[in-house]
């Protein structure tokens, strides 16, 4: 998955994947800090993002 | 908007991230707040089409976590 | 060729009379020049109908989803290819199936002889590797290796891999070809770049979905762009949707696919949608080491699971 997006010429930071068990939560408190860093690196995501309206 | 933070969609196992989620709130652990939840049951039903759809609605990242 | 076509009426004919299959599926042709018809023949009498040139560019595992009839089906390399994998997910029975293998020497890619000539093309032939096509203001003689399609030019795969009868004797595979060359031209690009080129590659698609229709793979009863609750993806033209859709119908096909070409020969504006399916290809054959329907023995690579499966991509 991640490999196709980033030959679409999204950036790979924007998709994030992890294993992390339901006791880990300071393994879930460190990833979500790596995640927030890396995307805030990144800056807002200007692509695949659907510029008009949309009717739902 | 003074400063831009960042939307992060995130995709958590019911039995896994959610969990890990659930107890690091229990114990009062903080986290960055960009994190958008959305529990899945299971990693398993997790579909491309969700982290598309996440992206084309402004996400800034997706994050699967099982 | 018209030695193959002999054959294939030959053989289909044997098989109807004594019964042992219902229908025979095969090619008859076109109305117009180089657009070869997929055609079902149930009789004795009618296998005249069927022929073979380089115009079967159209996938026939297509015809055989959920079919019920003992059936007799025409297949060359891909076709075959994508034989196995209905088979390995039960849409077909290898019971069912008399397959009537083909040694395929690559199809004309009828855009390149278009391209190629002025004015309307009356008729094509072919002989000893060469095409000639007959327009209103006369002959042209093509050298039929130039005007393959790009995936058959790339094949490695030409022999059946599955057959219980053959039409002539296997042709030599190539060798040295690197099919993957253009995806990893664009591997090499930028993400600034990359998105660009997609951008371009993408613009001209009016979604008419053909690329999806003509493919073997694609046999959803409802398919996620035809779903209104919930609606993945917009139905108009904007780009992201264009680009969702062209993104998902991929992902789809991903260790499935076989570059049989058919979704680039249906697409009416001549988008090379290839290059996505081509990088999951590529991605396959380097994770896990599979090309989809070689072996009928194998389950796919993406309904496996190895302890040595690449995860490197995980936190």
């Amino acid at each position: 998955m991640k490999n196709l997006l980033e030959l679409m010429g999204i950036e790979a930071d924007r998709i994030h994947f992890s294993w992390i068990s339901s006791a880990e939560s300071t393994k879930f408190v460190k990833v979500v800090n790596e995640i927030t860093a890396k995307v805030k690196a990144l800056g807002p995501n200007q692509r695949f993002v659907k510029q008009a309206a949309k009717v739902a | 908007m003074s400063e831009w933070e960042p939307k992060i969609v995130s995709f958590l196992c019911n039995w896994c991230s959610y969990g890990a989620a659930d107890l690091a709130g229990v114990s009062r652990m903080e986290y960055p707040p960009n994190v958008r939840v959305v529990r899945i049951p299971c990693t398993g039903r997790m579909s491309p089409k969700f982290a598309l759809a996440a992206l084309r609605e402004g996400a800034d990242a997706v994050w699967v976590s099982g | 060729m018209s030695t193959y076509t002999e054959k294939i009426r030959e053989i289909s004919q044997r098989l109807l009379k004594e019964c042992k299959v219902e229908m025979v599926i095969g090619f008859r042709q076109g109305t117009l020049p180089m657009m070869n018809e997929p055609c079902i023949v149930r009789k004795p009498e009618e296998v005249e109908r069927l022929v073979w040139d380089s115009n079967c560019g159209i996938n026939l595992a297509n015809y055989l989803t959920n079919r019920k009839e003992k059936i007799g089906v025409v297949a060359k390399g891909c076709d075959s290819r994508n034989i196995v994998t209905h088979i390995l997910e039960n849409k077909i029975k290898r019971e069912q199936l008399v397959i009537i293998g083909v040694p395929c020497q690559g199809m004309i890619d009828k855009r390149k002889i278009a391209a190629g000539v002025q004015g309307e093309i009356l008729s094509v032939a072919e002989a000893d590797g060469e095409v000639t096509v007959q327009t209103a203001a006369g002959a042209q003689t093509f050298k039929k290796a130039e005007v393959l399609q790009q995936n058959c030019s790339v094949c490695t795969h030409r022999n059946p891999v599955i057959h219980d009868e053959m039409v002539a004797e296997p042709v030599a595979e190539q060798t040295g070809v690197d099919p993957y060359a253009d995806v990893a031209a664009i591997e090499a690009m930028s993400a600034e770049e990359r998105w660009k080129f997609f951008e371009e590659l993408l613009a001209p698609c009016i979604r008419c979905y053909a690329c999806r229709n003509a493919c073997p793979l694609c046999y959803c009863p409802t398919c996620f762009v035809d779903e209104s609750k919930p609606q993945w993806v917009g139905k108009g033209q904007d780009p992201i949707d264009v680009r969702t859709f062209h993104f998902l119908r991929a992902y789809h096909c991903a260790g499935r696919c076989t570059d049989c070409g058919a979704c680039e020969r249906a697409c009416p504006v001549g988008i090379n949608m290839r290059l996505l399916t081509k990088k999951l290809n590529k991605d396959c054959l380097a994770l896990y080491g599979w090309e989809a329907g070689l072996a009928e023995d194998k389950r796919p690579a993406l309904d496996t699971y190895k302890a040595n499966d690449p995860e490197n991509f995980i936190h």
